[in-house]
């Protein structure tokens, strides 16, 4: 009961914050929006709009070449009044994901699979914050409050994922799913989370059931799920705009990056730079490079399927095409399950301290590029690095505590000691 | 594989720990002493321009002659204008520039700040270039009044004779703007808003004709009274709003064409006098640094700035004998080169130190001066967060005992490989409690919005008052916050020194950011700020009084009460001219006050007052 009114009080707050934001500061929203840490060409709320304006005056919305967002979005937001008069119920949508989001990340820390899984039981696993500060951590981290209040679309896939790992994490199967399959649609790279994510989802099931599954039927249960459900909501888009074109426009945009304005990531800048003739090349390689962590981080840590999910985040954070600080700011509500490995993590201050730094270095090297010009475009990108320098330090650092942890597990006696590489 | 291990091994060594306030001090003190030596000759250099399509000076001046008797004759119009109501000076001013061919237009503003109301009347005429087609514009501006208040006579007969004279020129290829100013800070930002349509369309009229891009803008500036004054030098100013400065390639184009082609001497940030020694030049260097610093416009040029339009004013100075005509020459001169302009300025330093009229400094010799000021920040709170990880030493003096007891502790640990055992203090991490550190050095800083406000918004007749309470408030909130912190849950010496930690790595934080756009801030600020690095927890009843006096004399408050004083400036004043350049021209120098530097004191005079209410004696640390 108690845990009930925190987390009413917890959820009030929030949504008191978000929306006295909105309210005080009208020129915010539009603001942040055009900020291009938060807004990608492929999640940015601006664009949205155009491609809304255009879906409810009957051309079809991917005509212009500037909206890249999946087709299904566009009916949702043209039921909304115009935001541009009436903001209020568009604001309220995203508060709401927000809550929802907090409260599926609030599931997967109750479930306790970040500590103990079916295959592995952490030694530190009484360190845990509660889910109650977990859920805070999430709900008022700047950049969680940042993307709240600009609105790009990654909003909606960072609460669908959660919802899928929550889901995972608590063995229903066909949620996760549907789940996955929504923000896979919405914004194509989670569907690489579905290897750990059935892994997840599998041991759990059978912790539950007390009795071993066949992996095989399950798994091709659940790719089958995963399809027909992929299937259905692609031929849903493709009723609502009566032709196939926006798969060019969505994914094709996402795979291809046509579309060079500049972001946090490491893409765009690469990209301006590389003659023509390596192009296709190097989007395989990048696009490789970022899917092949999901192989080995699911294979290195079997036991623990929430952490390959988490981590992943990360590596997407830094590593996808059109990332921002939504982005970021998913992975960094899942690092706070993983409170018992803390101690082991060498770098969190240098990390915390740079992601602090390039925060506010950013944006000032992004105004001396682009309004004062007096800097140019390597102020910023090298700020970029910096900033996926930092998230890559936390992945890294925490991959090194959590495989630390399960070393400690299987040899209790080098508990606490310096290791040394041989 | 040996040097990894005798790197982790040397990072327990007790010495370690000690370094970084001698590392801090070493970085003030080379930032400091790097930005001394800056005025040599070995690391300034000279002036160069370095866009070619300028050609300063290459082109023969014809503004002469009879000019000097329609000069004179505006000169007498404008004088006989100075008592005249506002609207019919600005129809005769309007008439003048009509009659000399050009389209005209006027534009009214009103502007509220600390309670009053500043309003005024822009009035402009277009040129439109014989070869342009109206993609790109050049700006000539006569303010009213002058920063002084002093009427522009001179100046706004000039640009109402230049403009007469350039209409009949045909080598313009680009269109030029012609502005009489209401005045010579509200007008331009008034006039300049509206131009590129940021103005607020309430109290602000848009304007009725434009032209294309802005590509540069020069301000006259000679208050010589209808009988003329023959003066000496040409004074450059050349600050923007906010520590903006216009590409360095205008300001030598200006003293090239002055000084070489017309043999008007050119001086810089008021050195009147300067014969080139290390003291003018260091002393140009500071008043150039201060003025960036507080981020004031400085002129009519600063309002130009901001839109990236390169802008300078041309102050006359002293008694000589060069008359208006050559004044009016070197702006002929000045403009033909602009013309020749086949894109934006881009080629030059946005970055400078300019200690002399042809010597200066580029960001990459002088940012590393501010950049060593704001890594100190960082390095003490990097070593404080590791000392806030170590379990609390029992409290052994002597340092030499220590040592040994440190390493014969480390040998029991490295033979005793099969035992698991609890390591010793100097190795064990503690765990941090960071809830209370991050969220008083974060209320702090939001604490700092209110003054913010205030300030603003205050009226006039308050600021004063305002002021003197803000400081008392200051001085005494440290105190106050420690007392109400010991009362509800004392803060543990761990959470002390985190607070410290948190409030450091910010202002390190916000002042390498900062030195990136606006140096001199960065610079004078951390300066100010150096002193929270060193201090530290005092004990009870142990020559506290000199700290909590030291630190006093840092606040924000003091400081700006002090300089003040010693500019002979009057505290309101300040405060009025600061609220004004918030609502007028976007200035944000207080913000960085407000929300950088007096977060970052309170935090660190909170962490010394914090053990003054606690019974608790053994509580120490060692700095």
């Amino acid at each position: 009961m108690a845990v009930d009114k925190q987390k009413a009080l917890l959820f009030g707050a929030a949504a008191a914050v978000r929306l006295l934001l909105f309210t005080a500061f009208p020129s915010l929203p539009n603001l942040l929006t055009g900020r291009v840490e938060i807004s990608t060409p492929v999640t940015s709320f601006k664009r949205l709009q155009e491609g809304v304006f255009l879906y409810t005056h009957n051309v079809s919305p991917y005509d212009g070449g500037v909206f890249h967002q999946a087709p299904l979005l566009l009916p949702l937001f043209s039921l909304l009044p115009n935001p541009a008069s009436h903001p209020f119920a568009t604001n309220l949508l995203y508060t709401i994901v927000d809550l929802l989001g907090a409260n599926a990340l609030m599931q997967i820390a109750e479930t306790g699979q970040s500590v103990s899984s079916r295959l592995f039981t952490s030694s530190r696993k009484d360190l845990r914050w509660s889910t109650i500060a977990v859920g805070a951590s999430f709900l008022f981290n700047p950049f969680t409050v940042a993307t709240c209040i600009a609105r790009p679309t990654s909003a909606l896939t960072n609460f669908f994922l959660l919802t899928s790992i929550a889901k995972a994490a608590q063995g229903a199967s066909v949620t996760c799913i549907l789940a996955l399959s929504f923000a896979s649609y919405l914004s194509l790279h989670p569907i690489l989370l579905f290897p750990p994510l059935l892994l997840l989802c599998y041991d759990v099931r059978v912790t539950k059931s007390k009795r071993s599954l066949n992996p095989l039927a399950f798994s091709l249960s659940h790719i089958f799920g995963l399809v027909i459900a992929l299937a259905l909501l692609l031929y849903l888009s493709t009723l609502l705009t009566g032709s196939w074109e926006f798969l060019a426009a969505t994914y094709g945009v996402r795979l291809l990056l046509p579309d060079l304005t500049p972001n946090v990531g490491l893409w765009w800048y690469f990209f301006i730079e590389m003659f023509d003739s390596f192009r296709e090349f190097f989007l395989g390689v990048f696009w490789l490079h970022m899917a092949s962590y999901v192989g080995g981080l699911s294979f290195r840590l079997r036991r623990q399927p929430l952490f390959v999910v988490s981590s992943l985040l990360g590596i997407f954070a830094i590593f996808q095409p059109y990332p921002s600080i939504a982005d970021s700011a998913l992975y960094l509500a899942l690092v706070p399950l993983y409170r018992h490995i803390f101690p082991l993590m060498r770098y969190s201050f240098l990390a915390a301290s740079t992601l602090f730094y390039t925060s506010f270095l950013g944006p000032a090297f992004y105004y001396l590029w682009i309004y004062a010009g007096s800097g140019n475009a390597n102020f910023f990108y090298a700020i970029t690095l910096v900033w996926s320098l930092g998230l890559s330090v936390i992945v890294g650092d925490s991959l090194y505590a959590a495989l630390r942890d399960e070393w400690e597990v299987e040899r209790p006696e080098m508990h606490g000691k310096e290791i040394r590489r041989i | 594989m040996s040097l990894a291990a005798s790197i982790l091994a040397f990072r327990r060594d007790g010495r370690i720990l000690k370094l970084p306030p001698y590392l801090s001090a070493l970085c003030i003190l080379v930032g400091v002493v790097w930005l001394l030596v800056l005025p040599l000759n070995e690391y300034s250099r000279n002036t160069y321009v370095s866009e070619n399509a300028l050609l300063p000076g290459q082109v023969h001046t014809y503004f002469t002659g009879s000019e000097h008797n329609i000069f004179r004759a505006y000169r007498h119009e404008v004088a006989a204008l100075v008592d005249k109501p506002l609207d019919e000076r600005t129809r005769r001013l309007g008439d003048i520039l009509r009659s000399s061919g050009l389209k005209v237009s006027t534009q009214k503003y009103e502007y509220s700040s600390s309670g009053r109301i500043i309003s005024g009347q822009n009035v402009y005429a277009i040129l439109q270039g014989p070869r342009a087609d109206a993609t790109e514009a050049i700006v000539l501006v006569g303010a009213w009044t002058n920063m002084d208040g002093e009427v522009n006579h001179s100046g706004v007969a000039l640009v109402l004779t230049l403009a007469r004279y350039f209409k009949r020129w045909s080598l313009w290829s680009k269109d030029i703007i012609f502005l009489i100013s209401g005045d010579s800070t509200t007008g331009p930002q008034a006039w300049v808003d509206a131009y590129h349509d940021s103005h607020s369309p309430a109290s602000i009229e848009p304007l009725s004709i434009k032209s294309g891009a802005l590509q540069g803008a020069i301000a006259i500036d000679y208050p010589a009274g209808p009988w003329g004054h023959r003066f000496d030098k040409l004074h450059i100013v050349y600050d923007g709003v906010n520590g903006q400065l216009p590409n360095l390639d205008l300001f030598n184009t200006a003293v090239s064409i002055a000084s070489g082609q017309m043999g008007i001497g050119c001086t810089l940030q008021r050195m009147w006098k300067h014969d080139d020694s290390y003291q003018e030049r260091l002393q140009t260097m500071l008043r150039g640094m201060i003025n960036q610093g507080l981020g004031h416009a400085s002129g009519p040029h600063s309002s130009f700035i901001p839109y990236h339009v390169d802008a300078i004013t041309l102050q006359t100075v002293g008694d000589g004998w060069h008359d208006e005509m050559s004044l009016g020459r070197t702006v002929e001169s000045l403009f033909r080169s602009l013309n020749n302009l086949l894109e934006h300025l881009h080629q030059s330093f946005f970055f400078y130190l300019l200690m002399q009229a042809n010597r200066f400094v580029s960001i990459g010799t002088y940012l590393p001066s501010a950049m060593l000021i704001a890594v100190n920040f960082t390095i003490t709170s990097i070593a404080l967060w590791v000392q806030s990880g170590r379990a609390r030493k029992e409290p052994t003096p002597a340092s030499t005992d220590r040592k040994i007891s440190e390493k014969s502790d480390m040998t029991v640990v490295k033979m005793d490989s099969m035992v698991a055992i609890v390591p010793e203090p100097i190795i064990a991490i503690v765990e941090r409690k960071l809830f209370l550190p991050l969220a008083f050095v974060s209320s702090a800083h939001f604490l700092g919005l209110l003054p913010l406000y205030i300030f603003n918004n205050a009226p006039q007749g308050a600021l004063e008052a305002c002021f003197y309470l803000t400081g008392l408030l200051t001085i005494s909130l440290p105190y106050l916050a420690a007392f109400t912190l010991s009362f509800f849950r004392r803060p543990s010496t761990q959470e002390t020194t985190l607070i410290q930690c948190f409030s450091l790595l910010l202002l390190g934080m916000f002042l390498s950011a900062l030195a990136t756009l606006n140096f001199s801030l960065s610079f004078l600020v951390g300066l100010f700020a150096a002193p929270l690095t060193f201090v530290r927890p005092i004990m009870p009843a142990r020559r506290s009084n000199e700290k909590v006096v030291g630190l006093n004399l840092v606040n924000p408050i003091v400081v700006i009460m002090i300089a003040t004083r010693y500019w002979g400036a009057d505290v309101v004043n300040v405060l009025v001219q600061a609220a004004e350049g918030w609502h007028v021209w976007g200035m944000w120098t207080q913000v960085v006050v407000w929300l950088v530097w007096w977060p970052a004191w309170f935090a660190g005079a909170v962490v010394v007052a914090g053990t003054l209410f606690s019974n608790d004696a053994t509580e120490t640390k060692e700095a």
